[in-house]
């Protein structure tokens, strides 16, 4: 296969957007032509990124970039361009895999929707601004893609808008991931003041490369802070938004309102995985203040410590869900506070290594819990399910391979190869080994409430009446789960200790270096117990004894009711947010609007009558003072006159004589007004 | 220098075409035609109008550029775009013909739209007082004709009357101004001009000559207080001849006036800055575009009628026009004249379009199509035309990410490049975006009843032949087109 040039990466967003446009423009009974429109263009997306990772793989070292002017602003042009590498192409692939796949799964699992076309373009604009934020070398191009990535999101989380809470849902993501993009305009904009130019890569001017991230570090902006720190954290402002951290973690886990498939987009391939990427692409700025000594805080330490935070949070709050989606979703928000903190330490690629293992796995989770969804009639809370091993074995099977990823199982499932590298990036970080900690405290956790949601949804016997009736979902939705579940194993392998051969494409490196698997060993074998740990006290708690009835009380709930409580309750995010941001919010907002009745709606209705005035003295003027005397003319002549007398009187030479005047005043305004 | 008359053929083939294309016409319905419905004839007609003015611009574009006949027409790149342009704009005017009423004469009706586009496209050439003169008055008699075609309308006859007046009047100050200019400089080429005056003193005499060619400009550009014409002959012409007047007229008067000013008379400019500055040309050009912002956006804010709100509209965009021409700025190859010539070409793109809505709606409504409110309910009658006339109107008013925005927003940013809000240009610049928020108050108006306001009863749709939908959607799509992506055209030139 020869590789795609640099010069065609558009197509691969493009392709998407067409497929939505076509779907956008078919009537409501055109759901094959939108669906199949949309899987075509993303398994087209898919093989063209193939030949763009042939491409970046060819010269990994090498930013091939594609730049174009897009207008022109005086005498210098404002531009845009794509950008080739390894990051970008592994990105690419991911992104159109799992979305393809993910696409052929809402053929199932959407079918007896009435609105299955107007899904399938919104999924497909989704998975556009996605490929849009991978290839754009603009941080202004990508920002365009970012926010196209939160209208579409909140068009699929809403999409089911007739529930309220869907609706709800739909609004609290925009508008809190909306909080983070301020900051990261703001970051955009002071860069392009600082810079003049938003291009990743521009042959030694792109904002990273060294001469500007040198002018970058040299300033100093505000209390000590290095220019490049300021504009990094405001930039990370936006990927807190958007990958869930905390404390913006909290659209995340109401986006469950939303069809099944459009969380799996949502929490594996896309959105969240959006914020790690952004951060990984301008990790030359985030980590230029590294060097600076006097410096009272860098950038990627607050990144690793939010990271951090997040990690932890996550996996405490999903012990205590019970809503089968919402312990993947909390789950999520635990792993990206792991990219976070890999990057934070200063391993994007180990990052980028658990984004890619993550998306598969999670992605492999939720159509999980969609086939399981689907089957069992929309019951979502794990009390109420059970006994679904022998009914769906072929999503049982899967489902087991992909928590065993996620937690950590060894050697045999990627996660744990991809979790191993960010856990060994924590132990050599030298600032501080709290991110260190926290991660392996979320290694016990993750293990302990995946064993938990298995244990209650697949075995003992069937709690409700929809589990009893459950039957396995069709090919269309277990062929995508077969597929993941052989990634979510196979991935792991390329990027072990012992052969990173992805890490090295990542970096640019030509030769693949390997380890000895027995580097680091000691922290290995600690995350090993770790996780059997997790696992043999959630198999000790749920699986011993298998619940009986939907309604008997959680063990774990009987013995630490507060503890659980709390957690049930998400820490309270939402009710402090109420309490503190929305009443200052509503505050501020009801200042406004006495401001804006009483002082400004005064002045604007003084300035409207004023226009009003004087648009009613120039009509007057015109159609009574020279209008009326015209039609008043001709009336007195309609007798004899015909069209071509009515024009003839006096009333036309008052039209010309506003000429003579004017000439006349002009000539007087040249002779004075020069002041000769 | 003996004149190369070979090459002066060369150079106006696309004139010949227009000529030739025009008397095809007349001939033809005379002879062959003479049998068929004036429908039939008028659609012959388009249809010659339309080739000629196809192989026209195909000269346009492989043509010979350069300097003419000695210097009489000067075939650079801003008379090729503007050639260009008058010529796309005439194109799509009689692609608006088609879709208005039907009236007497249809085929003199093409081939008069024809004379007037030779005017333009000569205007856009001419490197010389007399030529501009000439081209000037082809092009404007032309339009006298045209605003006065519907003889059995009194309104149109009326406006064509008062077009023809106030037409003369100004032609008869150009004229005087000309011909004081050629007594002071002593010549009528516009570099021979520019030379003598760089040595020359401003003399009363030559204050008095400068000012009478502004008042002419004045009256092309329909800017105040030369601009009381307008509302009467917009209201009153049919409404395809109000889109020539509108669009192509304006540019082609645009490009031969800022060529005259600045190429000709640029030793005189003086400054803008009324106050403190140098006397000359540029501060009369301020005031003229202010009093044109003001009262043209001011007078649109009272209009019930849609026509006269689209001349008081065309008077606001005469003294953002002026603006862009204040601008442009003395200096070689005068690359700051092309936001301004943007802005023309993209008003008149919004203009011709929103005149041929309100022309094929003028047809189908038995009352025509004069007030607001004969708009009502276009949303159910044809949904064609009520986007694409949200989309000429939203330009109009500046709205991103159509082209007017850009060409608003390309001239504010050149007016600000003399020296930000306090430079010579500033005061009209902010005078300018004020005024831009006042607009909108009386854009959305036409918008309401398009498309707000429920008709009364159940009302019958309209029917658009095909090539009126065509140009519709292609000058729609265009604006929509050079909104976003205004570099297909501005890197061109």
């Amino acid at each position: 296969m020869t590789g795609l040039a640099v010069q065609n990466l558009w197509l691969i967003p493009a392709l998407p957007l067409v497929a939505a446009a076509i779907g956008a423009l078919t009537p409501r009974t055109g759901r094959s032509l939108a669906a199949g429109a949309a899987i075509a263009a993303m398994g087209v997306s898919f093989l063209l990124s193939c030949g763009a990772l042939v491409t970046a793989l060819a010269h990994p070292a090498a930013h091939a970039v594609s730049n174009f002017a897009w207008f022109d602003l005086g005498a210098s042009a404002f531009r845009l361009g794509w950008l080739l590498d390894p990051l970008t192409a592994f990105m690419c692939v991911m992104v159109t895999f799992v979305g393809t796949l993910i696409f052929i799964f809402s053929l199932g699992y959407m079918h007896e929707d009435v609105n299955a076309k107007q899904f399938f373009c919104f999924l497909s604009l989704f998975a556009s601004a996605m490929l849009g934020v991978v290839v754009a070398n603009s941080l202004l191009l990508l920002f365009v893609s970012w926010e196209l990535v939160g209208l579409a999101s909140y068009l699929l989380i809403g999409f089911w808008f007739h529930k309220p809470e869907a609706a709800a849902a739909a609004k609290k993501a925009f508008i809190t991931t909306r909080i983070g993009d301020l900051g990261l305009l703001l970051g955009m904009l002071w860069l392009y003041d600082s810079t003049g130019s938003l291009l990743f890569f521009d042959g030694g001017n792109g904002v990273l490369e060294a001469n500007t991230l040198g002018a970058l570090t040299a300033h100093t902006a505000l209390g000590g802070f290095a220019l490049s720190t300021v504009i990094g954290l405001l930039i990370f402002c936006g990927a807190v938004g958007k990958s869930g951290q905390f404390p913006l973690h909290v659209w995340l886990p109401d986006a469950m309102e939303g069809p099944t498939p459009v969380s799996a987009l949502i929490h594996a391939a896309t959105m969240v995985a959006a914020g790690v990427f952004l951060i990984a692409r301008v990790y030359p700025l985030m980590s230029a203040d590294q060097a600076l000594a006097h410096t009272a805080l860098h950038a990627l330490t607050v990144v690793a410590f939010i990271g951090a935070i997040t990690a932890l949070m996550g996996a405490l709050i999903a012990v205590a869900q019970n809503d089968i989606k919402r312990v993947l979703a909390f789950s999520t928000v635990s792993q990206l506070g792991y990219m976070m903190l890999a990057i934070g330490v200063g391993s994007w690629v180990a990052a980028i290594f658990h984004l890619l293992t993550h998306a598969f796995f999670k992605a492999l989770l939720f159509l999980g819990a969609g086939s399981v969804i689907h089957a069992a009639h929309h019951e979502q809370d794990i009390r109420s399910l059970g006994g679904l091993s022998k009914k769906m074995k072929v999503t049982f099977a899967t489902f087991a391979i992909g928590m065993m990823a996620l937690a950590g199982v060894p050697f045999l499932f990627s996660g744990f190869w991809s979790k191993e590298g960010i856990l060994h990036a924590a132990h050599e970080w030298d600032v501080s080994h709290l991110p260190l900690y926290a991660g392996l405290a979320a290694v016990v956790l993750t293990a302990f409430y995946m064993t938990r949601l298995v244990a209650e949804t697949f075995f003992g016997k069937a709690r409700s009446h929809a589990s009893d009736h459950a039957h396995e979902s069709p090919a269309t939705m277990t062929l995508p789960l077969v597929i993941l579940a052989i990634c979510a194993i196979a991935l792991g392998f390329l990027g072990t200790p012992a052969f990173p051969w992805l890490q090295a494409k990542l970096l640019g490196e030509a030769e693949v270096h390997g380890h000895s698997l027995l580097e680091g060993a000691g922290l290995m074998m600690l995350s090993i117990v770790l996780v059997a740990l997790g696992l043999g006290a959630g198999w000790a708690l749920y699986g011993r004894k298998l619940r009986q009835k939907s309604t008997s009380p959680d063990p774990l709930a009987a013995a630490f009711p507060g503890v659980i409580a709390f957690l049930a309750a998400r820490m309270k995010f939402d009710e402090l947010y109420a309490a503190t941001v929305f009443k200052l919010n509503s505050a501020a907002a009801t200042f406004a609007d006495v401001l804006d009745r009483f002082v400004w709606d005064g002045v604007i209705r003084f300035l409207a009558r004023l226009g009003e005035f004087a648009g009613i003295v120039n009509r007057e003027a015109d159609e009574d003072g020279l209008n009326a005397g015209f039609d008043a003319g001709s009336k007195s002549l309609r007798g004899t006159g015909n069209a071509y007398s009515r024009a003839q009187t006096g009333d036309a030479h008052g039209y010309l004589r506003v000429i003579a005047i004017g000439f006349v005043v002009l000539v007087l305004v040249v002779m004075m007004g020069g002041g000769r | 220098m003996s004149p190369d008359y070979l090459q002066l053929l060369r150079a106006l083939y696309p004139e010949i075409a227009l000529v030739l294309g025009a008397l095809v016409a007349l001939g033809l319905d005379l002879t062959v035609a003479r049998r068929h419905t004036l429908e039939e004839r008028r659609g012959m007609s388009l249809w010659i109008g339309t080739l000629a003015i196809v192989a026209a611009m195909a000269h346009v574009w492989l043509g010979s550029r350069g300097s003419v006949f000695g210097g009489v027409l000067m075939l650079d790149k801003l008379a090729v775009a503007t050639r260009f342009g008058v010529l796309g704009l005439a194109l799509l005017t009689l692609g608006m013909v088609r879709g208005a009423r039907v009236l007497r004469h249809p085929a003199e009706y093409v081939a008069i739209i024809l004379f007037a586009t030779i005017g333009f496209t000569l205007m856009a050439a001419a490197q010389q007082l007399l030529v501009a003169f000439l081209a000037l008055e082809l092009a404007s008699l032309s339009l006298y004709v045209l605003a006065g075609f519907d003889k059995t309308s009194p309104a149109s006859s009326e406006a064509a009357l008062k077009y023809f007046l106030f037409g003369g009047v100004s032609a008869a100050f150009l004229l005087f101004g000309f011909s004081l200019i050629y007594g002071v400089t002593g010549s009528i080429e516009l570099g021979e001009i520019a030379h003598q005056l760089t040595v020359q003193h401003l003399t009363p005499l030559l204050i008095v000559g400068l000012v009478m060619i502004l008042v002419a400009f004045g009256f092309k550009a329909a800017a105040a207080p030369f601009q009381l014409w307008a509302p009467d002959v917009y209201e009153g012409a049919p409404p395809a001849s109000a889109a020539l007047i509108a669009s192509a007229s304006k540019l082609a008067g645009l490009v031969l006036f800022t060529r005259l000013l600045w190429n000709g008379l640029g030793a005189t400019s003086g400054s803008a800055a009324t106050a403190t500055g140098q006397p000359g040309w540029l501060p009369v050009l301020a005031i003229i575009s202010g009093a044109s912002m003001l009262l043209g956006n001011l007078g649109a804010l009272a209009q019930t009628n849609v026509r006269r709100l689209l001349a008081y509209s065309a008077i606001s965009h005469a003294g953002a026009l002026l603006l862009g021409v204040i601008a442009v700025g003395a200096g070689s190859e005068h690359r700051m004249v092309w936001p301004v010539f943007f802005y023309a070409a993209t008003y008149g793109l919004a203009t011709v379009g929103a005149f041929g809505i309100v022309g094929v709606v003028d047809r189908a409504n038995p009352g025509g199509c004069q007030r607001l409110t004969d708009l009502v309910g276009l949303y159910r009658r044809s949904p064609l035309l009520a986007g694409c006339l949200a989309i000429f109107i939203l330009s109009l008013a500046g709205i991103p990410p159509l082209a007017g925005f850009f060409g608003k927003f390309a001239v504010f940013a050149a007016a600000l490049q003399l020296g930000g809000i306090s430079g010579p240009a500033g005061w009209l610049t902010v005078l300018a975006i004020a005024m831009s928020a006042v607009a909108l108050y009386y854009y959305l108006l036409i918008l309401k009843q398009a498309l707000v306001v429920k008709p009364a009863e159940s009302v019958q749709r309209i029917a658009i032949p095909p090539m009126t939908a065509l140009t519709i959607l292609v000058a729609a799509a265009l604006i929509v087109v050079l909104g976003v992506c205004p570099s297909l055209v501005l890197s061109r030139l």
